[in-house]
């Protein structure tokens, strides 16, 4: 089977994510970057239905050449080719980001479909909740989003979403989209001999080119930090008491 | 590219290794250096993702890669922070590894080299004794012909990776006319007569096991000679300059995050209206060390170069030993002072880094037998 996987580039979690002078950006000077565990799951989904099934995985990134490092990371845990859509920021609006992916798949694809396209479900960063969808409305394709189990059927895809006490279970016919959720497995390590094949993978290279969607961003701005105090009420049984009058007094008792 | 000598295949041993440690090592270091064990599992983690195989040729399993390839990770591992940790893996893939490497049989590497590269067995070199350090020839650890084998009796000292391991790369003197007439013995945990007299209580390295061990009566096949018999010694010296190249590795790769630490800290930290970063007493030394720092690994990745081109690095090699680890212990020392009252408490990451740093420049060729070993290679 043929598999793609949708991923983004965003800024490492935990770091102090600064804003550039002009508000348009997060400042990246001293920013590690990653994929969203979203996607992270994503490509570890489809490595593992590659592995069961036999098949391959394509990983592909819209953004500038720094985001051969992602590409290159899913390739060293399993992924079999990389494609960049090249475009001159990661930041494009949704409906162009949605667009110029939309354009690279079919090319991509040709007269033979991937079997399955799987995104984040929604990106780490921006967290606007619609590429997926709308590359899946683009392409005539079925799409669920918030999926938390994966597995191949007869010319069909089984998806399960979480609900509150159980699973949502959809059949969706091949050749569908999902939009997958953190928590569908533990992503695997790289292998070193996995990190070696990454460095020698040839990426796929295609231009984006897509208009300007309607959405405009304004300004970026960082909230004041929040400095917070912690107290140390007491330890152990001892402090049991003085939670309790903290709590009274919040009036949560 | 991080620097001149490297290649794709380095640079992926660097990214695999610093994003191990920071997500599998460091987080849980000071649990291990309370317990004063790497866990099992964590070794075996890293065996699995191929991690020990770095200089184990590829018909054994490994990658087949040179004296950079170490290089890269021990400097990588140096991130962790957490140097008895460090050196635990370096014991096992660095300086008892490679004599298994070097000097095995067939039947030995093919009992031995899977297990090595899994983690399902931990190696460790047994060299050292209560009377025998730097001078080797003070050995008195014996083994006389017995039958099909050896009778091995004597004592070894602060053997790494001995108290959890499971196998001790032993030398003892089995030619008694020649002081060098050394051979090595593959001698498992558990072999009878074998035992671990102490674990040793230590000033740094905390997580990392240190043995006294005791050797009594300890019955080995020929089976189990590794290498040439009164030979040992020479083989051994095979390794010594990447045995002494790991050590200043995990000392650079953690006097460089010792430095960012200390940079981070000094800047955040408020003092005479500013930062303590600006004053200049502190962030010209700061800068001088990072200078010291970049120098001994770039002298570093120089002399392991050498080795690979197939020039001789004793001279190089040793010299990096002897100034690299005095270099990590003053940086060090001056990343505890300006942390100040902070970088003298335990709870510190530098206090430990402070700690683990003493023993660079004495174990693996102290520095004064190293800066010998380029003295008497400087006669003009
Ligand atoms: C934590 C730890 C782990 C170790 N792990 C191992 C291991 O796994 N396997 C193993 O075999 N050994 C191991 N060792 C032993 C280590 O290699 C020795 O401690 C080292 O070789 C020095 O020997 P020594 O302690 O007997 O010191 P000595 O030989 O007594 O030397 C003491 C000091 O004298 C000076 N000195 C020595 N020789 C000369 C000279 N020629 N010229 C000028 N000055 C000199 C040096 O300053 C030296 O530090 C370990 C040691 C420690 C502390």
């Amino acid at each position: 089977m043929k598999i793609l996987c949708c991923v983004k580039r965003v800024p490492a979690p935990g770091a102090k994510i600064n804003v550039t002078a002009d508000g348009q950006d997060v400042d990246a000077a001293h920013l590690g970057f990653t994929m969203s565990p979203h996607e992270e799951c994503a490509v570890e989904g489809a490595v593992q239905l590659i592995e069961e099934h036999g098949g391959e995985v394509t990983v592909l990134t819209l953004g500038t050449g720094d985001a051969e490092e992602q590409l290159r990371y899913a390739v060293s845990v399993g992924a079999t080719h990389g494609v960049l859509v090249e475009a001159d920021t990661i930041q494009w609006d949704p409906q162009r980001t949605a667009q110029a992916i939309t354009a690279a798949v079919q090319e991509l694809e040709g007269d033979e479909p991937f079997d399955l396209i799987m995104f984040g479900n929604e990106s780490a960063d921006a967290g606007g909740f619609q590429v997926g969808i709308r590359i899946a409305m683009a392409l005539g394709r079925p799409i669920v989003q918030g999926i938390k189990g994966v597995e191949i059927g007869d010319d069909t895809i089984i998806a399960r979403r979480e609900i509150d006490g159980g699973f949502e279970v959809y059949e969706l016919p091949s050749p569908a989209v999902l939009g997958i959720k953190e928590g569908l497995n533990l992503p695997r390590y790289p292998t070193m001999k996995g990190r070696l094949a990454s460095k020698k993978v040839e990426l796929n290279s295609i231009t984006a080119s897509a208009a300007e969607g309607g959405q405009v961003r304004v300004k970026l701005h960082r909230p004041e930090e929040t400095v917070s105090e912690t107290v140390i009420l007491g330890m152990g049984a001892e402090a049991a008491a003085a939670v309790v009058d903290v709590l009274d007094e919040l009036g949560v008792l | 590219m991080r620097n001149a000598y490297m290649t794709d295949e380095l640079e992926a041993i660097y990214e695999q290794t610093v994003d191990f440690v920071a997500k599998e090592v460091t987080p849980h270091g000071d649990a291990w250096e309370e317990a004063g064990k790497v866990p099992r599992e964590v070794l075996q983690q890293m065996g699995e993702l191929g991690m020990f195989g770095l200089r184990v040729p590829k018909e054994h399993g490994g990658l087949g890669l040179g004296m950079l390839a170490s290089a890269t990770f021990s400097e990588a591992l140096g991130a962790s922070t957490f140097a008895g940790f460090d050196v635990t893996v370096l014991v096992h893939t660095d300086m008892a590894g490679p004599h298994l490497i070097n000097s095995g049989n067939d039947a030995q590497l093919a009992e031995w080299v899977p297990k090595m590269l899994a983690g399902e067995a931990i190696f460790s070199i047994g060299v050292s004794e209560p009377d025998a350090g730097s001078d080797v020839a003070g050995m008195r650890t014996a083994a006389v012909k017995d039958g099909d084998g050896w009778r091995i009796n004597g004592r070894k000292i602060y053997i790494t990776n001995a108290v959890y391991g499971d196998l001790t790369i032993v030398a003892a003197r089995t030619d008694l006319e020649n002081k060098y007439g050394i051979t090595m013995f593959l001698v498992p945990a558990g072999t009878e007569g074998f035992s671990v007299a102490n674990k040793l209580d230590k000033h740094g390295w905390r997580c990392s096991d240190t043995a006294e061990l005791i050797l009594d009566d300890v019955w080995v096949s020929d089976e189990q000679v590794l290498g040439t018999v009164h030979r040992g010694f020479y083989e051994t010296m095979k390794n010594f300059q990447n045995e002494r190249m790991v050590l200043v590795g995990m000392g650079i790769g953690a006097a460089q995050a010792a430095i960012d630490m200390t940079n981070a800290y000094t800047q955040e930290r408020k003092a005479f209206g500013g930062h303590l970063f600006d004053l200049g007493a502190i962030r010209q030394r700061m800068a001088m060390n990072q200078a010291k720092v970049d120098a001994v690994r770039a002298s570093m990745y120089h002399a392991a170069w050498m080795h690979d081109a197939g020039q001789d690095n004793v001279k190089a090699m040793s010299g990096v030993k002897a100034w690299g680890c005095e270099v990590v212990n003053q940086v060090m020392y001056d990343c505890v002072q300006f942390h100040g009252g902070m970088g003298y408490m335990r709870e510190s990451a530098i206090e430990r880094m402070y700690r683990d740093a003493r023993i660079l420049p004495i174990g693996g060729g102290a520095t004064e037998v190293m800066l010998e070993e380029v003295a008497k290679r400087s006669y003009a």
